[in-house]
């Protein structure tokens, strides 16, 4: 056999049916698997056996189906997600992952599904011990693993974990029930659709051409004859791009070419796309470019003298960012104590478990494009400009979106197919390998960060000052955004008369770094926090009581000048804290007077995060109608990427109208039919869409009362179409109007009220800041500098929880992030482009996490509530860090905390002692 | 990917007779399949052995050695009563490597093939000596994770593989047969150090394929003393940073006999047979293990930016041989090699 003739086809069992697949017996088992006998459950993260996502049943065995030659698995048993559903093990699994809430974007959750039900079927009581060997290959970037481990234990029993109390999911319910996503089932059942499960058979393969050098320039050879020689359909390269060859996401800084021109700018840049059958890309010969390697800059250090990326920002700074109140270089020297320090992170990576994927087709002269994404409009509108099309012609058909984090905002490979699908009229599809997806997606800013702060004899803050570099990368991306919110964010939730943050955003040739989950702030974060607790050593006070003193309260003005007369809760997530504070630090000191090598620390961190865009317009939209035939349909353009807007916007609609959410039919966002809600960044989507939905569903509402001339207690149903409203005990039947389209309809939008900041950053950024505090309990091996996470404690004011259950699953994923910046995640361009050179936590590595939900309230938050999705790992990173240092006497300067970095800061700091 | 053959022969004989020069043969898949895909591998012939007869075994012989056949797959070899009972730190090695996906599709001679995690090897656009003669060494310049031992100016890549490493401590054999014949090459022998040829990784000789590893029946002796210990990244599915396969053998409360073997730190793992020579004889104490350990380390110098790796596989080696001396636990702890996983519970031979 081989790959020019393959012979016959592979016969194995799949999901209990005698099938032949017809496949190469080299190719991957996960491919064969998804392309020829349609199992679109088995998903791709990595194609490295890295990541487990892909994992398959052979022979009853967890194996990863990507490195499974198809021709080794010739007569025997495979079993998918899809096929042990129809066993008791795979329907147990699905039941307790969706009541535990163990699937949040869904994309691991077949993989995890399928190792747990082989730890199953080997019978015997389960221990977490157990369930974490099983699923150690299957990585989840979305949720904290802690509700996997909760579902695999409760699917161990035969009856139900958690069914007691008012702590038990609940399918009905509005406004603070605990009501299991809507839009769960599919994920748990092997049937979600993400980006690349949704092409058509006879789409056309595009593979992007990229730089292997940081810098270079290029030329082509002749590419119509190598285009002949290959079998292709099409080469595209940038003068292939029939609009601007240009794209970005911040108004005056959209610079991100879609091919370089000239020279590529950092390593894995596109400069052509080659696009054919999948079995000419397979054979596909070495494509003719010249690459000339230029000499590169990949820090802000040698910045001002590197060639300039862009040629209107003089030093390739990309701009500056400023907060200044008060006057803190006068406060200073006034200050009882005063402590310093540079402090430095690296790149970080989402490393979201489904890579970019998208699939484009030409309609007549419009183009739509299926793709995971957090931001259909705003792909939309780029794609638009990008193609020379109208907006209007432009549709963009999200997919389930297997975890964003901020880097599916940008347009990633939705240009490149839907220059294809415009050009050949044909379907063209593209999933990016991980390689490609960690090379060219934007990544969290590394940042150089020197803070002073200084306190009176009492604790109490006298003055900041903060200077943060944040690398760019080679385009601006969200890098505006990550310098104007770090000044704004450096202080954390704390009083602080005298403040001056400055910030800068500087290019070098390395992949941009745009949004990710904190824009900054959790690196602002790991400086602040980390001073406060060298300070709180300095007047000798205890780490939270210091924070808790110097707490913003209502009433207090932010270092913006902003002050908020309700619902600033941070005082209140200190004092939550204090129980398990006490506690934890006495189990500490127990621990550490009987052991030498092996020292138990704690520490404390807060944080805080402005709900929205800094300053700026971003309102979000929502439509909603009842059918002729008396349905209730939302159109919820909310991109749920895992975090829950699905569920959590249709039960503040649901309580606004006044009807249960199992009434409510949700339509997706479809830039067709559902108007723009916004992007999903910024924690905003509960906080402004949600807003958007309580309007429309109250307008809703009131279109109702007034059709039956009823009161405003009253209660709504829907019986055969016709509306029935009850009131005082009377029931009274309203006919729905027979139009076309809906009967009633509504469309509301909300915009948060903000003021724009002066040249000193005073004014009003964002209408909601929601605010959080964060405990680490851990041991630290004095000698090896290895760290092992006992528990954290996380407290948070969410303002109102919608869903608890879902506050629970972003606050334990928040929390894994955080986790992996501050222990082991560093992206080194060209060098850590996979899952095994850049490691994220593994189900292994996350503690116990106890949530702790505040609720005081908003004055803007829709019923109250603030958004969550960024606080959630503000503090966790600076939290840990302190704990360390309070186990091994030892400061980290330099994130992450690898065992090495922390034995050369415990060897440091004994140096240091002796002295 | 390049185009290439693949046959499934279904004997021994058929597989030696398949090979010609640029054919590897497949076991697994873990690691071949993935440098393959990415280009890091480029066989014209792909023999996939795993339906060979005969070779999936684990037997104990007449003379008490424990022979294991090379398809058996990790996670088997992990849980066999025998190897747990006899040889702990290779079960405990076995248990930490990895993920139980891959132990369940690993297979052991597949792991004593495995090849380099070295960024550049695997990355086809940059310079590798071992992948490509004399095309020099972009690791040079950059690794800060290489070798310590046995390294040369043409490469400084560390064998990745947890389970040669106490397999490197207690003297297995690995029986192979090729087109001249059956032979047995002691592990210490099997991975080559770099030299001038970096790109010879092991001593098979082409067309030779390994049938089966042997562990010596004195190997077995040193079972309730044995630890594997590996510092990483994190918790699990993570390649070693530092590790060290420790097992003492204790009579009357001193150390009678010690094997000491240490991992990504060389080419091959490493044996340090002075270290054992001091220990043997003497009494279980810190103060002799970091004797030991420094002895073990003497000629360790950075390759890169990496000295901080040299204390750290002293303290790992000190370490693992105080958990050696404390005695092998009665079960594999729930973090198999982990400085964190062994603080507590029976001992299998107290």
């Amino acid at each position: 056999m081989s790959l020019d003739d393959p012979k016959g086809g592979i016969a194995l069992t799949l999901n209990g049916e005698a099938v032949i697949l017809g496949a190469d017996p080299a190719a991957r088992l996960s491919e064969v698997l998804r392309e020829r006998a349609g199992a679109r459950d088995v998903k791709v993260g990595c194609n490295a056996g890295d990541c487990g996502a892909c994992t398959v049943l052979l022979d009853g065995e967890a194996v990863c189906a990507c490195i499974t030659a198809a021709g080794q698995v010739e007569g025997r048993v495979v079993e998918t997600q899809r096929g042990l559903l129809e066993g008791p093990e795979g329907q147990r699994l699905a039941a307790a992952f969706q009541r535990h809430q163990a699937a949040q974007c869904g994309i691991c959750t077949p993989g995890m599904m399928v190792s747990a039900a082989a730890l199953l079927r080997r019978g015997g009581a389960l221990n977490e011990a157990a369930v974490a060997d099983a699923l150690g290959g299957v990585l989840c970037r979305c949720t904290g693993y802690r509700k996997i481990i909760d579902a695999v234990l409760d699917a161990s029993r035969h009856k139900a974990l958690v069914a007691e109390g008012d702590r038990a999911p609940v399918s009905e319910g509005g406004v603070g029930a605990r009501v299991e996503r809507l839009d769960g089932w599919p994920k748990v059942a092997g049937l979600e659709r993400f980006g690349d499960d949704v092409a058509p058979a006879d789409a056309l393969s595009l593979r992007v051409i990229r730089s292997p050098f940081h810098r270079a320039g290029f030329t082509f050879g002749d590419l119509d004859a190598y285009r002949a020689a290959a079998g292709l359909e099409l080469v595209l390269t940038a003068k292939d791009v029939p609009g601007e060859n240009c794209f970005g996401v911040i108004p005056g800084f959209e610079d991100q070419p879609v091919f370089a021109e000239g020279e590529t700018r950092f390593k894995g840049e596109a400069v052509a796309a080659v696009v054919g059958t999948p079995e000419a890309l397979a054979a596909l010969p070495d494509f003719p470019v010249t690459w000339e390697e230029r000499p590169a800059n990949l820090t802000p250090r040698g910045a001002a003298e590197a060639a300039q990326l862009h040629g209107t920002r003089a030093d390739n700074v990309m701009c500056r960012g400023r907060v200044a109140r008060g006057d803190a270089a006068g406060a200073m020297p006034g200050a009882a104590h005063v402590v310093s320090g540079d402090f430095s992170t690296g790149f970080i990576e989402h490393a979201y478990i489904e890579p970019e994927a998208a699939v484009a087709r030409r309609v007549g002269d419009r183009i739509e494009v299926q793709c995971c994404t957090q931001a259909p409009y705003m792909n939309r509108d780029g794609l638009a400009r990008i193609l020379g099309l109208a907006p209007g012609d432009v549709r963009i058909l999200p997919t389930a979106t297997g975890g964003g984090f901020g880097s599916k905002l940008d347009l990633t490979a939705q240009p490149y197919v839907a220059l294809a699908a415009w050009r050949l009229n044909r379907p063209v599809r593209i999933a990016y390998t991980r390689t490609e997806s960690i090379a060219s997606s934007t990544k969290r800013h590394p940042s150089e960060i020197r803070m002073e702060i200084g306190a009176d004899a009492e604790g109490r803050l006298v003055a900041e000052t903060f200077d943060g570099v944040f690398n760019t990368g080679a385009y601006a991306s969200w890098g505006p955004t990550v310098a104007n919110r770090v000044p704004i964010h450096a202080s954390g939730p704390y009083l602080t008369p005298n403040y001056r943050a400055d910030s800068a955003g500087v290019h070098t040739n390395t992949a941009p770094s745009g949004a990710f989950r904190g824009f900054g702030v959790p690196q602002s974060a790991v400086a602040q926090e980390q001073l406060f607790d060298m300070l709180a050593e300095k007047l000798g006070m205890d780490r939270l009581a210091f924070r808790k003193l110097n707490c913003l309260r209502n009433g207090d003005p932010t270092v913006t000048g902003q002050v908020f007369e309700t619902g600033m809760g941070i005082e209140a997530c200190f004092e939550a804290l204090e129980p398990h504070w006490a506690w934890a630090l006495a189990g500490a000191e127990q621990f550490n007077a009987t052991h030498d090598t092996v020292k138990r620390g704690v520490g404390v961190a807060g944080g805080w995060y402005g709900c929205g865009n800094t300053s700026m317009s971003n309102p979000s939209t929502i439509r909603a109608g009842v059918t002729p035939a008396g349905e209730v349909v939302l159109h919820q353009g909310a991109m749920d990427i895992g975090q829950g807007s699905n569920t959590v916007i249709t039960q503040i609609f649901a309580e606004a109208l006044g009807v249960s959410v199992s009434q409510v039919a949700l339509v997706g966002p479809d830039t067709d039919v559902t108007p723009d809600a916004g992007k999903t960044s910024a924690s905003r989507q509960t906080f402004i869409t949600g807003n958007a939905a309580r309007l429309a569903g109250a307008a809703l509402r009131a279109q109702i009362l007034r059709l039956g001339n009823v009161g405003e207690g009253a209660e709504i149903g829907f019986e055969d179409g016709t509306i029935v409203l009850s009131e005082g005990g009377e029931k009274r039947r309203v006919e729905l109007p027979q139009d076309e389209g809906y009967a009633l309809e509504v469309t509301e939008s909300y915009d948060p009220p903000t003021l724009p900041l002066d040249e000193n950053g005073q004014g009003v950024p964002y209408a909601v800041f929601g605010t959080t505090a964060q405990m680490a309990e851990l041991e630290v091996d004095l000698e090896l500098g290895t760290v092992k996470l006992l528990r954290i404690v996380a407290a948070h004011d969410v303002g109102r929880a919608i869903n608890p259950l879902l506050v629970e699953g972003q606050i334990e994923g928040g929390v894994a992030q955080g986790l992996g910046l501050a222990l082991m995640e560093e992206f080194l361009p060209g060098r850590t482009e996979n899952l095994h050179d850049y490691l994220i936590p593994t189900i292994g590595d996350v503690p116990p996490i106890e949530s702790i939900i505040i609720e005081s309230g908003d004055e803007h938050g829709p019923f109250g509530a603030k958004g969550l999705g960024e606080h959630c790992l503000i503090p966790t990173a600076p939290a840990v860090l302190n704990a360390i240092a309070h186990a091994s006497g030892a400061r980290i300067h330099h994130l992450p905390a690898t065992p090495a970095t922390v034995r050369a800061a415990i060897l440091a700091q004994r140096e240091n002692g002796t002295e | 990917m390049k185009r290439f053959e693949f046959i499934q022969p279904s004997s021994v004989e058929e597989a030696l007779a398949a090979w010609e020069p640029g054919a590897a043969w497949l076991g697994g898949g873990t690691n071949l399949l993935d440098l393959m895909k990415i280009g890091a591998m480029q066989p014209d012939r792909v023999i996939d052995i795993t339906r060979l007869p005969g070779l999936s075994g684990i037997e104990t012989l007449s003379d008490g050695s424990i022979r294991i056949g090379a398809l058996v797959r990790n996670s088997d070899l992990a849980v066999n009563a025998t190897v747990a009972r006899d040889l702990p730190m290779v079960a405990e090695a076995l248990l930490s490597g990895a993920s139980g996906q891959l132990r369940n599709a690993a297979t052991v001679g597949g792991n004593l093939m495995q090849h380099t995690r070295c960024n550049y090897f695997q990355d086809p656009h940059a310079a590798c000596n071992r992948r490509e003669p004399g095309a020099g060494c972009d690791a040079r310049e950059a690794g800060d994770r290489m070798a310590l031992l046995g390294w040369s100016d043409g490469c400084i890549a560390t064998n990745p593989s947890d389970f040669c490493v106490p397999l490197a401590a207690l003297d297995a054999v690995i029986e192979v047969r090729g087109p001249q014949g059956a032979r047995e090459i002691h592990v210490s022998e099997f991975h080559l150090l770099p030299g001038d040829n970096p790109q010879r990784v092991t001593a098979l000789e082409p067309g030779e394929l390994i049938l089966a590893l042997r562990l010596p029946p004195e190997a077995t002796a040193f079972a309730g003393h044995a630890r594997y210990l590996k510092v990483r990244d994190r918790t699990s599915f993570a390649f070693a940073m530092s590790s060290a396969a420790a097992a003492l053998k204790m009579e009357d409360g001193r150390i009678s006999d010690a094997r000491l073997a240490l991992g990504a730190v060389a080419a091959k793992p490493w044996r340090a047979a002075e270290a054992e020579a001091m220990l043997s004889g003497a009494a279980p104490e810190e103060a002799l293990f970091t004797r030991a350990a420094d002895a073990a380390l003497a000629e360790a110098k950075p390759s890169g930016d990496n000295a901080w790796k040299i204390d750290l596989a002293r303290r790992t080696a000190v370490r693992a041989l105080l958990m050696a001396a404390a005695g092998t636990p009665a079960r594999i702890p729930a973090l198999p090699a982990s400085p964190f996983g062994s603080k507590v519970g029976d001992l299998a031979h107290a």
